[in-house]
């Protein structure tokens, strides 16, 4: 499939394909700098992607570390059908719902032996909170997306990836993705109804 | 224009985050660390299975092959015990054969004994036989003489002679007779019969 939009417009879609085939038959030969350079290219856009994912925790070496090994094992068998960057971003986002799902589970179970269950977080609007405190109502609402609605919107509206990508990396069709778009935007703007309206 | 906001919002959200914690400057050699102990176990791990499994199925073998032994030499010795007492049976059954031809072979000899034994003349009676046979050669001649050459001494002596030798004959008996026809009447000789 062509690669009609990257983010970095200075490099042609082509181009970029051509040159992540030539990474992957490096790396096939048994060149290690191949690796190297992926790693170098895309660590960054990768890190703050599932930072955005995870809801902003601010340490995601392990998680980065989990999405460069599934990378460098499938590495092999990748078949260039899209961009590096783009398969980097599908396992970013399974890899981000397996940790996801996992802590929610250890979560439950520091719950169930503390017998308590947990408080709804106060989302009434506060007309004196600072911005400090608007931003992290923000991120939190983003965090309490599902992750069906929580992914498209970090995509589109975070990585400002285009709408032929997104669908792409989730694999669902454009419509899917409209439709979690719009849902998300209610959730939010119903979450967050004080900020918008300002 | 809503979209607008919550675009903006999130961005601002996301540029007042907490600083990020740069990535891991040995980010690739942790991975290629990572790789290669997922390698080592990827090897490892079915080789130590394959070992311990080994090792189980020799145990497994090895105590099998222990009582398959013990099995064995019971069965040996049960085997031995039943073939000494077919010996023993065999022996008993050879003995008694063995007697029983002895017994038929004696019996054979036996009967062929008492065929000779009975196939043998008796001597007494071969005896009798030659007094009989000589006092009637005696008794015939005393006849003759009488008869034929008219010696009638001589005829008696010899039938008193065999009345003396042989008195238990019959010819004893027909030497009496004659005696007694030739002193009461001369008899017609040729009609006396023997």
């Amino acid at each position: 499939m062509a690669e009609t939009s990257e983010k970095t417009p200075d490099n042609p879609a082509n181009i970029n394909i051509i040159n992540d085939k030539l990474l992957v038959k490096q790396f096939n030969r048994g060149d290690d700098s191949a690796f190297d350079r992926i790693v170098e290219e895309n660590s960054a856009e990768i890190a703050a992607f599932a930072n955005q994912l995870l809801g902003w925790p601010g340490d995601v070496d392990d998680i980065i570390q989990d999405i460069f090994f599934a990378a460098f094992l499938g590495l092999k068998k990748f078949r260039c059908d899209c961009s590096i960057k783009t398969w980097l971003f599908t396992i970013t986002i399974n890899k981000c719902r397996t940790y996801r799902h996992k802590q929610m589970l250890r979560l439950k179970l520091l719950l169930k032996t503390a017998g308590q269950i947990p408080l709804a977080s106060n989302r009434a609007a506060d007309k004196t909170m600072t911005d400090k405190e608007t931003f992290n109502r923000v991120r939190r609402a983003v965090k309490a997306l599902p992750p069906k609605y929580r992914e498209p919107v970090v995509l589109k509206y975070l990585q400002e990836l285009p709408a032929d990508k997104i669908v792409k990396i989730l694999g669902i069709s454009k419509n899917a993705l409209q439709v979690r778009l719009n849902r998300a935007r209610q959730r939010l703007k119903k979450d967050l109804a004080e900020l918008i309206e300002d | 224009m809503t979209e607008e906001k919550i675009k903006n919002l999130l961005q601002k959200a996301d540029k007042a985050a907490p600083a990020q914690t740069p990535v891991c400057s040995s980010l690739t050699a942790a991975v290629r660390r990572r790789a290669g102990r997922r390698r080592f176990v990827n090897i490892a791990a079915p080789v130590a299975t394959a070992a311990a499994l080994l090792i189980i199925f020799g145990a497994w073998r090895l105590a099998a092959r222990t009582t398959q032994t013990k099995q064995h030499q019971n069965k040996i010795a049960s085997l031995q015990a039943e073939i000494k007492e077919l010996h023993a049976r065999t022996d008993a059954a050879l003995k008694l054969i063995q007697e029983v031809l002895e017994n038929q072979r004696q019996q054979r000899r036996l009967d062929e004994l008492q065929t000779q034994l009975a196939a043998i003349p008796d001597p007494l009676e071969e005896i009798r036989k030659q007094v009989d046979k000589t006092a009637f050669i005696l008794v015939y001649q005393a006849d003759r003489m009488y008869r034929e050459l008219n010696q009638k001494d001589s005829a008696i002596r010899a039938y008193n002679r065999v009345m003396e030798l042989f008195p238990q004959t019959q010819s004893a008996k027909v030497a009496e007779q004659r005696l007694s026809q030739i002193q009461n009447n001369p008899p017609n000789i040729k009609e006396l019969k023997i």
